[in-house]
């Protein structure tokens, strides 16, 4: 049998076979050098590394990912621990602008090939400026690619897929995903067997995450795991449920997410991420925009809510987009 | 049989107690010495415990109990 291993440890494994073997790979964040990041993905890698490859930053966003993306594209590959994704407004040029604009604007002669790895995601109680999602605001840039993993396999293989990419890649982790230690114990739905020879998990397909026939449950995130719980739920009332993994957000998987929709008639959408303007609503358009007929019942959406996420556990707990909630309107749209 | 002990030296202060974040193999499995087999949580920091030995790992302390320097969590036969 494998090692099982927690995502968090999945993706510091692939960054470590690649910083070994390429030179040009460093990384740089806050607290990365000492402390390994605050959500574990460069845990150990200051001592053996060595400041010059592992370079703890000042609480200066702006500054340092205007510094990687220049190193980029001068031949380095940086890999930016960003933390918490509510810190992207002080990145936001670089990343709309500079990072993910480059490439086309000098006709493909110059490559930034940087991954900025970002912690996503509440129901820690860390209130509005610590629990943010916030992933459509980034998948919205053209010209960055935007991948999700959400269990230890894909967490891996998508590290390796990124750091072996010519351009943008940003790498996003649910922090309730991750299985860092302070976080509690890991969700036993993201520990995956994980192989210790390196490989590659593709952008741009999303994964079956459990099969079912009479509806489908799409996730991303943390997402993907309250809608496993959910279809474990529905399966006691004799609802077989689907679930899936979008894995991708840019390249997204438009084409397999029409299948899985038709194979069952019936899609709800759960994002932790907000309501509107979303990756739920441009998911659901994915669908009705190429077939309407093919879905038996009007589409659901289980989203937080546009308001800033509250530090209260039983206000934050009633917002987020849980397993009861999803089990709920599963069971009105069957019914 | 070869028990599988929190080492005395895995963190410094004597008044501290940890927990077992997760097993990185399940009961049962077989493991080979020095593997990496669990993640320990002493306050904001994740240590790490190796197999010290070869064989079938059988655990006795689950992920967040609290444990002590020294205490038994598995053993190895």
């Amino acid at each position: 049998m494998s090692r099982i291993l927690t995502m968090a440890r999945a993706g510091r494994e692939a960054l470590d076979w690649e910083m070994e073997r390429r030179d040009e790979i460093f990384v740089l964040g806050e607290d990365v050098y000492n402390f390994g990041g605050i959500f574990g993905t460069a845990d150990g890698f200051g001592a053996k590394y060595g400041p010059e490859r592992v370079i703890n930053t000042p609480i200066s966003e702006t500054g340092f990912i205007g510094m990687a993306a220049g190193a980029a594209m001068a031949g380095m590959h940086p890999v930016i621990d960003l933390a918490y994704i509510d810190f992207i407004g002080v990145c936001y040029n670089v990343l709309l602008n500079t990072a993910s604009k480059t490439h086309y604007m000098s006709a493909g002669q110059v490559k930034v090939p940087m991954t900025l790895m970002i912690g996503t995601g509440g129901g820690y109680n860390n209130a509005a400026q610590h629990s943010q999602c916030l992933h459509a605001t980034v998948a919205h840039i053209p010209g960055v690619k935007v991948v999700y993993p959400s269990n230890a396999y894909d967490a891996k293989g998508m590290m390796h897929s990124a750091l072996r990419d010519p351009n943008f890649v940003i790498y996003l982790t649910h922090k309730g995903t991750a299985g860092v230690g302070w976080m509690g114990t890991p969700l036993k739905t993201t520990l995956s067997e994980v192989p210790e020879e390196p490989y590659t998990v593709p952008f741009g397909k999303i994964a079956i995450t459990r099969e079912g026939s009479d509806i489908t449950l799409i996730g991303l995130g943390m997402s993907v795991h309250e809608c496993l719980k959910a279809a474990d739920e529905l399966a006691k009332d004799g609802i077989s449920a689907q679930v899936v993994d979008l894995r991708s957000l840019a390249p997204l998987d438009r084409d397999g997410i029409f299948a899985a929709v038709k194979k069952t008639g019936r899609m709800i959408v759960t994002d932790e991420d907000y309501l509107s303007y979303g990756v739920s609503g441009e998911v659901i358009a994915s669908v009705v925009e190429r077939d309407p007929t093919v879905l038996r019942a009007a589409p659901v959406r289980i989203c937080t809510p546009d308001i800033p996420i509250p530090f209260a556990r039983s206000m934050e707990q009633a917002i987020l987009p849980l397993a009861a909630k999803i089990a709920d309107a599963a069971r009105k749209m069957v019914k | 049989m070869t028990e599988v002990r929190v080492p005395l030296d895995l963190w410094a202060e004597d008044d501290k107690t940890g927990s077992i974040v997760v097993w990185l193999y399940p009961d049962g499995a077989a493991v080979k010495e020095g593997a990496l087999i669990a993640e320990i949580l002493v306050e904001k920091t994740t240590l790490e415990l190796y197999a010290p030995a070869s064989g079938t790992l059988q655990i006795n302390v689950e992920p967040e109990v609290v444990i002590d320097k020294g205490q038994l969590v598995a053993t190895i036969v």
